[in-house]
């Protein structure tokens, strides 16, 4: 739920960044010069909202109608891409680097799974070479998609990196282009600092489009609790970065569940999509979420699922696993902002309640 | 190493191998493992000096599922966490760290770790497995008082923390 947005690029200045300073230790990269990285990291963006349209794309373009019926809830993939619904994924594609992207059978399947949604963020992309995502998203778009992708500069303290990357449907989705950045982390609480971009929704008209925030997060295991406290912080900070935003969707691995999200369960309004589910291949842990603050980002849609790779794709554990040691999480947004029937008639089935 | 579990020992062997695709694919097959291949840490640790990037990467990724180490793995580890290798020193105090008070006779080399001469991510890997193993960090006091004044605030803030818990 946000303000109509405004065409002109909103610059973070750098009173802003004093202010968001104060959370935590933790701030947002406070002003245009620093918000973006390097060029490298872009391609083809150079206006805010670029690939932007004003009108709504042709017809065809944008996926099946109406689903209506049942939320799908939990493990499975989303029924179709319908007109009225932001798709919005998350999945930690373990070690995504030269030996997996050699692997066709591997590929494809992870192909598959990013052509279901709008937006999916990516975590461990491990490689040296720059050309894994290129060569992966070519093999998306191989069926004649249209998906683009941003990716973040190699993170981490030793020198085995990770990137988070963002895959998006160009049809769908464009990318506020000066949103682009990682969270600054003076304080080193955070192994790998979150990467945030903004986007919004190509279905409808731009100034009733959904806009958001998207926080791409892959917390150090042997650092939950210090990191998910961070995390709250990060949050919070995100929320205010800019006045016509206020939706926030943080989204990753966690390696934590529900119970083990802190101050998260105590910060009124905030949620998460998935509870109750087991995300990693092994089907052993809920380490995989979305959070949102479900007073603020009314456009959910009370849907969401995990896609088990193993019984989605009818793969046996050990193919499960060479695809990845997680499963894919996902979550449907309302594309109009704030106003629209989403949540309100939808109702928030698979709304987790936070633990209090 | 020991090895217990026959199929990790097997994929233990091959990452020790002299054939490079051989020796990624165990590291590999040890990550889809995931807290199975406990029982290869050490050797997991000690790939991550291996010369193929592909076995480095492997391997860190497999050692960041695992759980605590096999306790007659400790002394193999505190050997390796003294190692001028900073990726192998840094897995070795991770895992000992993870061993928490199991693995309290690591703490003069997790102390010795601590000196300014390492590698920052494990000074600050070795403050963090400080903390883990509680009160009998206690014996690497000096050193930690050292790092708390350090300029780079992570592992000035670490070690404050340990400091806090094991008494000043």
């Amino acid at each position: 739920m946000a303000g109509t947005l405004s065409k002109a690029v909103v610059r973070w200045g750098a009173a802003l960044a004093a202010l968001l300073s104060l959370v935590g230790g933790l701030t947002l990269r406070g002003s245009a010069s620093t918000a973006r990285p390097s060029t490298a990291l872009l391609t083809g963006l150079s206006a805010p909202f670029a690939h932007a349209a004003d009108a709504l794309p042709p017809a065809g373009t944008v996926g099946a109608p109406p689903a209506g019926g049942p939320a799908p809830g939990p493990s499975t993939l989303p029924a179709s891409r319908p007109w009225d619904a932001v798709l919005i994924a998350s999945f930690n594609i373990q070690v995504f680097g030269e030996s997996k992207i050699a692997k066709p059978q591997v590929v494809e399947i992870l192909a598959r799974v990013v052509r279901q949604f709008d937006v999916v963020a990516i975590q461990e992309v491990r490689a040296k070479s720059d050309s894994v995502i290129p060569r992966f998203v070519d093999a998306v778009n191989a069926d004649g998609s249209r998906y683009h992708w941003i990716i973040g500069p190699r993170e981490g303290r030793t020198v085995s990196k990770e990137q988070y990357c963002f895959l998006y449907d160009m049809n769908r989705i464009e990318v506020d282009a000066g949103s682009i950045g990682v969270v600054p982390d003076p304080g080193g609480k955070l192994h790998r600092p979150p990467m945030h971009v903004r986007f919004r929704t190509r279905v409808i008209p731009a100034s009733k489009a959904f806009t958001f925030w998207m926080v791409d997060i892959h917390t150090d295991p042997d650092e939950v609790p210090q990191e998910i406290d961070a995390l709250v912080d990060v949050f919070a900070a995100m929320r205010t970065a800019r006045p016509d935003e206020d939706d926030v969707i943080l989204l990753g691995d966690l390696n934590a569940g529900p119970p083990q999200f802190g101050r998260f369960t105590k910060t009124p309004g905030v949620a998460w999509a998935v509870a109750g589910v087991t995300t990693n291949t092994h089907r052993t842990k809920t380490y995989d979420n979305l959070i949102f603050d479900r007073n603020a980002t009314t456009e959910y849609l009370g849907r969401w699922g995990v896609v088990d790779l193993q019984s989605t794709f009818g793969l046996p554990l050990d193919r499960a696993l060479e695809v990845s040691d997680h499963n894919p999480v996902w979550a449907a947004f309302y594309p109009c902002e704030s106003s629209g029937p989403a949540a309100a008639s939808a109702g928030i089935a698979g709304l987790a309640t936070p633990v209090r | 190493m020991p090895a217990h579990d026959p199929s990790i020992a097997a994929l233990v062997e091959r990452m020790a191998g002299s054939d490079t695709g051989e020796r990624a694919a165990a590291a590999e097959a040890l990550c889809r493992a995931g807290e199975g291949a406990t029982s290869a840490a050490t050797a997991l640790v000690a790939a991550c000096s291996d010369v193929d990037d592909g076995v480095r990467e492997w391997a860190a990724a497999a050692l960041e599922e695992l759980g605590p180490p096999p306790v007659d793995q400790i002394a193999d580890l505190i050997s390796l966490a003294a190692a001028d290798h900073p990726l192998v020193a840094y897995w070795a105090v991770t895992l000992l760290g993870r061993g928490g008070e199991g693995a309290n006779s690591a703490v003069p080399v997790l102390g010795a770790c601590l000196a300014p001469e390492k590698a920052i991510e494990v000074r600050q890997r070795a403050c963090w497995a400080l903390g883990r193993i509680g009160p009998a960090a206690a014996t690497a006091r000096a050193a930690l008082t050292v790092a708390a004044a350090d300029p780079d605030p992570r592992l000035s803030r670490l070690a404050g923390e340990v400091l806090a818990t094991c008494g000043r």
